[in-house]
């Protein structure tokens, strides 16, 4: 059933929040409607194509958001999006995003840390973040791939001297040197890709003991 | 290709320039069923060979063209226009050099990419067209930065 356009005030802050390639389609509902049982409808624009295209999954839903990632896959493209708000007969006047360009504005989450302490040094293995996937048993591609400039900003933190510092590194592999033996140490990694800013959510922070020192032990003896 | 003519510019300083501005001039684009520069498969499909020549191409096609064609009333989108082409100035001193010394040399393919983007700036009405170009430097500054990362600052 058509509604009446206009009546309604527009959905607010319509947005992609995109990570590795997840491109989520998020907004608020319109002001003053709140506690009112409104429906949204979304459409997606690929920039440069002729027409609107409709996402049934995100026809006359109730949540603020919708999942974009599928038709917006080709990160290389530009896309737009807009929703309405629908209840009963009448519906607000259509809400849309700026233009969004994936391959520039997707956050590149944080990559897989593992550490493994000696006396005086840290290994860290990096295992850089996945792109989004449509299927669970699609093929991983690692965002390592779309951006061969991927580096990541290691911060490290000396629990005991509360002294920290950080380093960029370009591969996957670190090992921290020169450290107090029986030392807890933290760990957050950033991944980062030269480029215009974009948000960056670091790695859950990680913390290990280098082992004691083993000459100091035998001493002891 | 790339290695013959490296550009040492900042290429972050650049996008940031844009990105300051890429909401109001996108805005003021309303023909998003026409792409400029954005008909990628042209430019990502460039070969190394050829990245000097498409680079000097598109900074003439930008300051030509676009800027000269474009009027712009916010003194402060006009403020950032001009640190871009005063950026793309520079690039295009070096770029010349490196053709006077013969190695921006500009293939067949090369030479079919700009004309497709002057192509597309032709369909429309010049201001037009100018604020679209304008409203797709990050496709054209993202291109550079991927082909110039070691001649980058």
């Amino acid at each position: 059933v058509p509604c009446v356009s206009g009546d309604l005030p527009k959905p607010t802050d319509v947005t992609f929040l995109s990570i590795n390639m997840k491109n989520v389609l998020q907004w608020n509902p319109p002001e003053g409607l709140h506690g009112v049982d409104v429906t949204y409808t979304v459409q997606y624009f690929i920039y440069g194509q002729k027409k609107w295209l409709n996402k049934p999954e995100c026809r006359n839903i109730n949540r603020t958001f919708c999942d974009l990632s599928a038709e917006t896959s080709d990160y290389e493209h530009q896309y737009y999006a807009k929703v309405k708000a629908i209840w009963e007969t009448n519906c607000s006047k259509w809400a849309e995003t700026g233009r969004f360009y994936p391959f520039l504005e997707t956050q590149i989450g944080p990559p897989g840390v593992a550490l493994t302490p000696d006396e005086k040094s840290i290994s860290i293995v990096l295992t850089a973040p996945e792109k989004w996937k449509k299927n669970p048993e699609d093929r991983a591609v690692s965002m390592q791939q779309i951006y061969s400039n991927l580096k990541y900003n290691v911060s490290v933190y000396n629990t005991k001297s509360k002294r920290m510092w950080s380093q960029y590194v370009t591969n996957h592999t670190l090992v921290l040197t020169w450290l107090e033996p029986a030392t807890l140490y933290c760990v957050r990694v950033v991944s980062f890709v030269p480029g215009p800013p974009r948000p960056a959510k670091p790695s859950e922070k990680q913390c290990i003991s280098t082992l004691q020192d083993q000459t100091s032990a035998l001493k002891v003896k | 290709g790339l290695r013959r003519c490296p550009i040492s510019m900042d290429m972050r300083h650049l996008q940031e320039s844009f990105q300051d501005i890429q909401r109001a001039i996108q805005a003021n684009d309303t023909f998003q069923n026409i792409t400029i520069l954005s008909a990628l498969d042209s430019l990502q499909g460039i070969k190394p060979l050829d990245v000097c020549c498409v680079t000097r191409s598109l900074l003439a096609f930008y300051m030509d063209r676009v800027f000269k064609d474009h009027q712009e009333p916010d003194p402060h989108i006009l403020r950032r226009i001009s640190s871009i082409a005063n950026s793309f100035l520079y690039m295009q001193k070096t770029v010349q050099q490196c053709q006077v010394q013969g190695r921006c040399h500009c293939r067949e393919e090369a030479t079919n990419v700009t004309q497709i983007i002057h192509n597309n700036y032709n369909q429309l009405e010049a201001r037009v067209a100018a604020v679209k170009s304008l409203g797709e430097l990050n496709v054209f500054l993202a291109w550079i930065s991927e082909n110039y990362q070691d001649g980058s600052a």
